[in-house]
């Protein structure tokens, strides 16, 4: 396995010798890769194959279900968030999620943005009000609902109500953001305001993305990681990745001879 | 069947020709199940349609008559003597309503339990989920019998109290049923959404999963109100029934059921007739709390 040293950016989070296993299924395996502040980094590989696996490792998503354990070190803020007496909600809002389908919650646009705000700040209206706004333009998704705050976010369309999670996870500040193939559920020209947006949020955010769309790595990406049966095969940067891939394996993934 | 092939000849003619008869042997006889299956279930439909408007339409020409000002300000009296159903009516509204005070948080949270909490010990949860089942099909007259046992046997008396506890005992298997069946109904990438924000789990069930499903689980308390509107067996050895005005819920207490299960077998037409309306103020009873939930979810679906 090969890691490519970022000199130019400190790691947000370093995985180090991971494992994971769902039961007896051995899905990751002794991975380790970091995660460079403020850059975006594209999980690609076929799937199955330890991506998504990942993403959920790094907010403690698995913890939800019994019987999926890891084992090896996820170091976040000077601390393995994968060891013992971590405070998992507190890690949840420090690590955003945003998933494959876009997932509103069946309230208002206004108070899908203030539930996640609420479980860790108390702030009075204003304060609240000018949050909601802040972040609702921060996703461009302000101009489409400003008249319409109060109304049930159902009604929007599946590429705004992504803009709204999108929106509802920075919303909490935290320092990184995960995105579970958040476009493939969205047409062309959602997909693209997506993009656009990631590109932006990437000043504040560190930002993990998995996707199987590879043209969307090489847009979106700084770094791009390439998955294999729970391995990680290569990382580098977008633009080594795509042009001149060190592994075999890479080579005939992103030429499309397998996956 | 065979595959029609669309041939450029075919795109230019009018759908015309042997291949678009589809008169072969497994043509006809598909078109003929067809038709049978069809005429079966137009039949089926009528057939309940039918019953259900002979019904009504029974009720209410027996019972509008008495739907008269004193049916509902006076009480039941003795044959000949006039009266009405003051307070079988007040009764009724008071052990139902009890009842589902008593029943739908206990059947919420077990549903909350059985649907949310699945990562705790299966066998636990397999147990109280056929336990609730088993209780949703008990002859309501075993319940009946068993609060006699539990709570009018120690007290020494019927009461209204009683009969509540013995319909809430009917509305906890229904609401336990509904809401775990809504609570799962909730797609599991919500869940995922609400923990990814850092929520702790009950603010998860609470404020997002409940909430979701809130249409369905409200549908279920307000079927399980009108299941037990209607319940006779379980008021029998509970409330027993009150001839005179009563409210207290520590006395017997007189409700619909009982009262149109008491004057419906009599010989007496002025108590076969107040039977008759009762039980029509039952039905459009139900009626309405269907209604209000049709209206209530048309509402909140916008």
């Amino acid at each position: 396995m090969t890691v490519a040293q970022n000199d130019a950016a400190p790691a947000a989070i370093s995985v180090r010798n991971l494992d994971f296993y769902y039961g007896a299924h051995h899905a990751l395996k002794d991975i380790s890769i970091d995660f460079p502040q403020g850059q975006v980094t594209g999980m690609i590989g076929p799937s199955g194959c330890g991506k998504s696996t990942l993403l959920r490792v790094l907010n403690r998503m698995y913890d939800l279900y019994p019987g999926q354990r890891a084992t090896g070190e996820v170091i976040f803020d000077g601390c393995n968030i994968i060891g013992p007496k971590v405070n998992l909600n507190v890690l949840r809002s420090r690590v955003g999620m945003v998933f494959q389908k876009p997932t509103p919650f069946p309230m208002s646009i206004y108070d899908n943005i203030a539930f996640g705000v609420r479980l860790h700040e108390r702030l009075d209206r204003a304060a609240m009000d000018a949050r909601v706004e802040d972040v609702l333009r921060r996703v461009a998704l302000w101009p489409e609902v400003r008249d319409r705050l109060r109304d049930s976010a159902a009604a929007l369309s599946g590429g705004q109500q992504q803009r709204l999670c999108i929106a509802r996870t920075i919303a909490t500040r935290p320092e990184v953001v995960l995105l579970d193939e958040p476009t493939s559920a969205l047409d062309p020209v959602s997909t693209a305001r997506i993009e656009e947006l990631l590109d932006e949020l990437k000043a504040d955010f560190t930002i993990a993305i998995v996707t199987h769309n590879l043209q969307q790595a090489a847009r979106c990406a700084d770094q791009v990681a390439f998955f294999y049966m729970g391995e990680v095969v290569e990382v580098d940067s977008a633009d080594r990745m795509f042009t001149t891939p060190r592994e075999k394996r890479t080579q005939d993934y992103i030429t499309g001879r397998f996956g | 069947m065979t595959t029609h092939t669309t041939t450029a000849a075919a795109q230019a003619a009018p759908c015309a020709g042997a291949r678009w008869q589809g008169n072969s042997v497994s043509d006809i006889r598909r078109r003929m199940v067809d038709r049978v299956a069809t005429a079966l279930c137009w039949a089926a439909t009528a057939l309940v349609l039918l019953m259900l408007f002979s019904i009504l339409f029974v009720l209410v020409r027996n019972g509008v008559g008495g739907l008269r000002w004193v049916t509902f300000v006076h009480v039941t009296q003795p044959p000949g003597q006039g009266g009405g159903l003051a307070n079988a009516i007040v009764g009724s509204l008071i052990q139902t309503g009890l009842a589902v005070l008593i029943g739908a948080p206990v059947g919420l949270l077990v549903g909350i339990y059985l649907a949310e909490f699945t990562a705790t010990d299966g066998r636990l949860i397999n147990f109280v989920r056929f336990v609730s089942d088993l209780l949703l099909s008990a002859p309501s007259i075993l319940v009946g019998l068993f609060i006699y046992m539990i709570v009018v046997v120690p007290s020494g008396h019927f009461s209204g109290l009683a009969g509540a506890l013995a319909l809430s005992m009917l509305v906890v298997p229904v609401v336990v049923r509904t809401t775990e069946d809504m609570l799962r109904l909730v797609p599991l990438a919500m869940r995922e959404a609400a923990i990814a924000l850092g929520a702790p789990r009950w603010r998860m069930i609470l404020f997002v999963c409940l909430r979701a499903a809130r249409e369905g689980v409200a549908t279920g308390i307000l079927l399980a109100l009108a299941r037990v509107s209607g319940e006779t067996a379980p008021l029998l050895f509970t409330s027993l029934g009150n001839m005179n005005w009563s409210i207290a819920p520590g006395r017997p207490m007189a409700s619909l059921p009982v009262t149109i299960y008491q004057y419906a077998g009599a010989a007496y037409a002025d108590w076969t007739a107040l039977a008759w309306t009762g039980a029509l103020l039952i039905t459009a009873g139900i009626l309405m709390i269907n209604i209000t939930v049709r209206l209530g979810l048309g509402r909140n679906r916008k």
